[in-house]
């Protein structure tokens, strides 16, 4: 493995060194591209005292491509699907992933850049939590629920936090 | 029949065996040799005209004879007891009344065959009584008559000068009043008869063989022309070669056929031979058209030995008319008479005993052929009534147009290598105390061996050997008849220059006597500090007594020569003649060499030429005189007109050439290369003891150019152009370039002294040490933008090759395809380079005028834009926009919060800007715009997601706080803390590999070695345009030198790369040349590093380029770095040049088609 960019072992360091309030992110011994990520769901949203656990990996050509990360803990979102992928622009290049090719999104740019950071994506990714946005769903099935009973759709949220995502 | 049918007879030629030969020695042939020899050599009319030879001569030395024969009455048969009138009448074959014979022997002073001819030819009515005998003497010159005296005067004189050759000592008594010949040979040849008749001539008759016209006492009637007395031109006379041949009794019966006729009358006119002969066969009944077989002897004259028309040094052309252009005639006369003489001895099957070696590789029938040649050339040029010959024309302009071929480069190679078979062990020579330099080894030598040229000393006494021309023949010591010919004592041999014609008695040994020679080193070996050192160790007797002298030289006061009017003798003085840049050089030379006071040196230019310099240098005043005397070219020029004007006097014009100067030297003599141009023949003028040349190139692109200098060097026979052209020019016209360069070796041998510094001495050391030096060739990688230029244009030129390939047509598209590798090789060094100028031009305006729209300029200065930023700030969102534009710069000036957001490098590296004011890593946001270019989006900035334009990234350039800045400080002296002062300047201007690396390698040299100087060379001006861009936004100050600059402007920006100093910042000045403008002559030694930005076809044009740093006066080790790009048609290029080292220089012979062919074969490697 090519030696690790300085920008990375920088990002690395400040997530340490100042760690964002309810964020964590620790990188793999064996592979320092590799974090583990903790992230507590914010307060007043359905994910409130949960604590979501993610895997975050930085390709190689990070930070030109923007960081792989996924939710290991199941989650009732309507941007996140069951695999845990999130559909969020700034996680995206400003070019389309095949995969994502879909009627709908061609439209959409991705809204990575490289001045982004493993924190400031992670603080997305938290908001993202306490703002869903079914209009631009991963989830369609969440999406769908969101829309049409929103309430019904936080109660199965919480359950889903209280089931998963313990603390 | 007409003369001229008679004339063009076909030739009737017989050879006949000596032992065959009947004929018998008979008083009527002795009594005709006389009448015969006057009717040869010349008629009145003759005499008359021609004066520069000595034909005024035979009448009247057989008059000489005649008369003291008389006095002496030695001879029972002579002249004046014989003069009755029955013999005369038998002669004439005539009856003549007495009262004629009277009056003719009276007119003609008691000579019967003055008599007779005057009969003959009318003149005798005319001829005034008293005058006959006084003035033939007076005509003739003292010499001539001198030649023809008694046997014992001859023999007097002979005691006085050893070799001349003894007369025959007498067998038949009608030799005894001859003029001195001895014979060589005879030949049989058959002459058709000119009348008809009984009688006319009897076998074994004697025969007589004459030139001249008479007027045959019985009518002839078509006998050819009449004796056309008045003046015939020169040339008209050399066109007639008819030879008549008379019987005893004086007449014409035949003549001989045109072939024999053309050089048996160039050797009766040019009194070489003699002939006589007899009758062997003719018919009893002669009818014209008859053929007569004579029997021809051939002796040759005695005069033609001594008194050979070439020109001995005393009596050359300078001396009479000293500013007359050579006569060409001279030139015809010596090779109708080489000839001639060829002819002569192939005739009578006389073969040389000896040949110099040298001689022996040319033929006798080359030298022949090499004449025909000429004599075409001659033709031709008549035809072309361009009217006389080289310098036939009072004023020939300074350049015309010369002539010869050109030499290859390869032969001019060669004839070099030759020229330099430099022995180094030669001894050599400490110059005299007064002089300081040290010398090293080689300049040693050659002082040793300029003063063994000057003082004339033999390096070693090798055995004499014979002048490389000559032969040496044996005289035959039997006759035709097999009879004993008389031998003269020590005189079994006589001399032939087959090449001149000249004849000798003396053993032609090989010495030139040429005090002085060419110095031919090549530049930068100290040729001026030799020639000083000679100054200096080699004077002459007056100057060394006056130097010795002049400590108590309160009487030496200056002079008046004795006598202003000639050429007075400057036995201190030693001129040198240089172009006139070069006259401060050779005078600050010469102070440094000398202790103070040894050598006066005096500037003869200008306003300071205002001295007499014959008062000056004259031997009377040699205490004082200047010992070396320097001026130009221009002077010799404008003083010989001076002087020529004033119709040769050079005495009383009292300049350079009222001297005899002890020295002359010219420096860079090539500029007397063209022997026509008025500075050569003003050079040729000055008088001098020792004469030296200092050229590099002795030889600039012809063979005459060598000839020029031999010429001023007076070096006998070489400074003959005849000579010359016979030997040299003809030769190598023809093709025939070895033996011409053999020859031209063989001239420049013993003259020339040439070291070049490629030279090693024996262990391997170079005669100057040089510090080392390393070529290497840095491998680039194109960038993607520039690969794809690349590509685009091979694989077009590629299709066209292969097209044509196809059609057959290589050769008539070469110009096409050859343009295209010119693209691809352009494109290795800057695409921008291959676009069309004009549309490059175009896109350039446009964007700039968008970029006036936007505000955005290629060179912004922060301090400006932030200024610009924060006082308008009016309202609206431009103010927002603003505000925050002026917020980053002064992040960026200040330094602060300089980490680079996409690599967190801290600080930037080589930070950028964008057109939205975001700023990173350079480097960063290129790759970041390619890789959204690779992804086929829109390149956004990184951080406002604004769409950016590659143009539209600027660099950050810190400018050195001391530089410049220095005058702000001084005017403002109260500012206490400047912000460094920043520039934003668009990149992407420089974006070639090659600028980039060479960019590079200054930066890091600045580091590594502050205030090295550099040079870069490249073929294309258009990219060292570029090149001065881009060193111009990095700061590095540059020179420009190229072939468009005017020689005022190249001067000065030579010297100001010499003496630039390093920048403050640590640059040293980089000088950007083209290859072409700067391959040649400079002297770039302040440079230590060279990069070559593309390569030549072959190394050595790029060699040369690099040798101008590398050269004498390099201290330092050089570094060469050649930028090559890799995976390109610059690759393949240095394969080529590889190859081509081993394809011998024979290219110089190759033709031109032949040489296309060979760029096919390249083309085809390069695009393979």
């Amino acid at each position: 493995m090519a030696a690790l960019p300085k920008r990375i072992v920088k990002e690395t360091e400040r997530l340490m060194a100042e760690p964002v309030p309810g964020i964590s992110a620790v990188p793999h011994e064996d592979n320092l591209r590799y974090f583990d990520v903790m992230i507590h769901g914010p307060s007043q949203s359905p994910y409130e005292s949960g604590v979501f656990k993610l895997e975050l990996f930085l390709p190689d050509d990070y930070p030109m491509t923007p960081p792989k990360i996924r939710f290991l803990t199941k989650i009732y979102h309507p941007n996140i699907d069951k695999l845990g992928r999130i559909c969020l622009d700034v996680l995206k290049s400003t070019f389309h992933t095949p995969f994502l090719q879909t009627p709908t999104r061609l439209t959409r740019a991705g809204n990575w850049s490289p001045a982004l950071q493993i924190r400031t994506i992670l603080l997305s990714i938290q908001a993202l939590l306490g703002a869903p946005n079914p209009d631009d769903p991963l989830a369609n099935d969440v999406a769908q629920r969101w829309k049409e009973d929103e309430q019904a759709a936080i109660q199965t949220a919480r359950e889903w936090t209280r089931q998963y995502a313990k603390a | 029949m007409s003369v001229s049918d008679i004339d063009q007879r076909p030739a009737k030629k017989r050879r006949f065996f000596v032992e065959e030969s009947p004929i018998e020695e008979k008083g009527p042939f002795a009594n005709g040799l006389p009448a015969d020899h006057h009717d040869a050599s010349s008629s009145t009319s003759i005499n008359t005209l021609d004066e520069t030879l000595p034909d005024a001569v035979p009448p009247a030395s057989s008059q000489t004879d005649i008369s003291i024969h008389n006095g002496t009455g030695e001879n029972g048969e002579d002249g004046s007891v014989g003069f009755d009138k029955q013999t005369f009448e038998s002669f004439v074959g005539d009856k003549v009344a007495t009262a004629t014979f009277d009056k003719l022997r009276e007119v003609s002073g008691d000579n019967m065959e003055l008599a007779i001819n005057m009969y003959l030819d009318g003149s005798w009515n005319t001829a005034p009584v008293a005058a006959a005998q006084p003035t033939r003497p007076t005509s003739s010159s003292i010499k001539d008559a001198f030649c023809s005296r008694l046997p014992e005067r001859n023999a007097a004189r002979l005691k006085l000068e050893e070799k001349e050759p003894q007369i025959k000592t007498e067998k038949r008594e009608v030799l005894e009043r001859m003029p001195e010949y001895r014979y060589v040979g005879a030949f049989g040849v058959g002459a058709w008869a000119t009348k008809s008749g009984t009688s006319l001539l009897g076998i074994g008759e004697a025969i007589k063989i004459e030139r001249t016209k008479i007027r045959p006492p019985v009518k002839i009637g078509r006998g050819g022309k009449a004796v056309q007395p008045a003046k015939l031109s020169a040339a008209r006379m050399r066109v007639d070669v008819i030879v008549r041949v008379t019987n005893a009794r004086g007449e014409e019966v035949a003549r001989l056929p045109k072939e024999t006729a053309d050089w048996v009358s160039t050797l009766m006119d040019q009194k070489v031979c003699r002939f006589d002969g007899g009758c062997f066969l003719a018919p009893e009944r002669l009818r014209v058209n008859d053929t007569i077989e004579l029997q021809l002897r051939c002796s040759l004259l005695r005069r033609a030995f001594e008194a050979s028309g070439f020109r001995r040094p005393e009596d050359n052309n300078r001396t009479t008319g000293i500013f007359e252009e050579k006569e060409t005639s001279e030139e015809k006369d010596l090779r109708l008479r080489q000839v001639a003489l060829m002819k002569l001895f192939d005739e009578i099957n006389l073969h040389p005993s000896t040949i110099n070696d040298t001689t022996a590789k040319h033929k006798r029938q080359g030298i022949l052929q090499a004449a025909e040649i000429a004599e075409q050339h001659d033709k031709d040029e008549e035809s072309k009534k361009s009217t006389s010959t080289p310098g036939g024309s009072s004023t020939p302009p300074d350049e015309e147009a010369e002539e010869g071929k050109e030499l290859e480069q390869d032969q001019l190679d060669s004839l070099y290598k030759k020229a330099q078979s430099f022995d180094f062990d030669t001894p050599t020579r400490e110059p005299a105390n007064t002089f300081v330099m040290d010398l090293r080894k080689y300049q040693k030598q050659a002082l040793h061996w300029m003063m063994s040229k000057e003082k004339d000393e033999k390096s070693d006494s090798k055995e004499i050997s014979m002048h490389p021309l000559w032969e040496e023949y044996s005289w035959p010591t039997k006759d035709m008849d097999d009879q004993e010919v008389p031998s003269v004592a020590g005189q079994s041999s006589f001399y032939v220059n087959p090449y001149s014609g000249e004849l000798s008695l003396d053993f032609p040994a090989q010495e030139q006597h040429c005090l002085g020679g060419i110095l031919a080193d090549e530049m930068g070996l100290g040729k001026t500090i030799e020639m000083l050192s000679l100054m200096h160790s080699h004077r002459s007797e007056v100057s060394m007594q006056a130097s010795e002298s002049s400590i108590n030289s309160v009487t030496n006061l200056p002079r008046l020569p004795k006598s202003s009017s000639s050429v007075e003798p400057a036995p201190c003085t030693t001129l040198v003649v240089a172009p006139m840049s070069l006259l401060a050089q050779w005078e600050s030379e010469a102070a440094k060499a000398c202790k103070p006071g040894t050598l006066k040196t005096l500037v003869y230019y200008g306003s300071d030429k205002a001295a007499n310099l014959q008062n000056l240098c004259c031997e009377a005043n040699a205490a004082s005189a200047p010992n070396l005397i320097i001026t130009s070219y221009g002077i010799v020029l404008s003083e010989f007109n001076q002087v020529a004007a004033r119709g040769g006097d050079r005495g009383s014009h009292g300049g350079l050439f009222s001297l005899d100067f002890f020295r002359v030297i010219l420096d860079e003599a090539h500029f007397i290369k063209n022997r026509q141009s008025k500075t050569a023949k003003a050079c040729y003028e000055i008088t001098a003891q020792h004469r030296w040349v200092l050229t590099g190139t002795p030889i600039v692109n012809r063979l005459e150019d060598l000839f020029s200098l031999v010429h001023f060097l007076r070096v006998e026979p070489w400074s003959n152009f005849s000579f010359w052209k016979t030997f040299i020019t003809v030769p190598f016209e023809s093709k025939d370039f070895i033996r011409a360069l053999d020859v031209v070796q063989t001239v420049l041998e013993p003259l020339v002294m040439r070291r070049t510094k490629d030279m090693k001495t024996p262990d391997g050391q170079a005669l100057v040490p040089l510090p080392p030096r390393t070529v290497e060739i840095e491998e680039l990688e194109l960038s993607k933008q520039e690969r794809e230029v690349y590509d685009y244009i091979f694989t077009r030129a590629k299709r066209t090759f292969n097209a044509t390939m196809e059609a057959g047509t290589l050769l008539k598209s070469y110009t096409t395809i050859f343009a295209q590798i010119l693209r691809l090789r352009q494109s290795c060094c800057h695409p921008v380079l291959t676009r069309n100028k004009a549309i490059a031009a175009e896109e350039e305006e446009a964007a700039a005028a968008s970029d006036v729209a936007n505000g955005l300029a290629d060179d912004m200065d922060l301090q400006e834009l932030i200024e610009r930023f924060t006082s308008d700030s009016n309202s609206g969102e431009q103010d927002i926009a603003n505000k925050f534009g002026a917020y980053v710069l002064q992040e960026i000036q200040s330094q602060e919060n300089n980490e680079c957001p996409i690599c967190s490098e801290e600080p930037m590296i080589e930070p950028a800007v964008t057109g939205c004011w975001h700023s990173a890593c350079k480097k960063c946001l290129l790759d970041y715009i390619e890789h959204q270019k690779e992804k086929h989006t829109l390149p956004l900035c990184f951080n406002c997601r604004l769409p950016i334009n590659q143009r539209d990234i600027f660099e950050v350039v810190h400018h050195d706080q001391d530089e410049a800045e220095d005058l702000y400080n001084a005017t403002q002296p109260g500012e206490p803390s400047k912000l460094p002062r920043i520039t934003l300047r668009r990149i992407g201007n420089s974006s070639s590999a090659k600028i980039a690396a060479l960019i590079a390698h200054l930066k890091a040299l600045r580091l590594s070695n502050p205030g090295t100087k550099s040079v870069v060379f490249s073929q294309f001006t258009s990219f060292l345009d570029l090149v001065s861009l881009a060193l111009t936004q990095s700061n590095i100050p540059f020179l420009r030198f190229d072939g468009a600059m005017s020689q005022k402007a190249r001067a000065a920006v030579l010297t100001e790369f010499a003496v630039a100093s390093a920048k403050k910042n640590g640059h040293g000045m980089v000088l950007l040349l083209s290859l072409r403008a700067g391959g040649v002559g400079l002297n770039l030694t302040a440079a230590k590093r060279v990069f070559m930005m593309d390569p030549w076809w072959s190394f050595a044009v790029e060699a040369q380029a690099i040798d101008r740093v590398h050269r004498m006066g390099q201290d330092e080790e050089v570094k060469v770095i050649r930028f090559i790009v890799g995976g390109s048609i610059e690759g393949r290029m240095l394969k080529i040049q590889e190859r081509k080292k081993f394809i011998a220089s024979s290219l110089g012979m190759m033709s031109e088609e032949e040489k296309k062919m060979q760029r096919i074969e390249d083309i085809k490697e390069l695009l393979s």
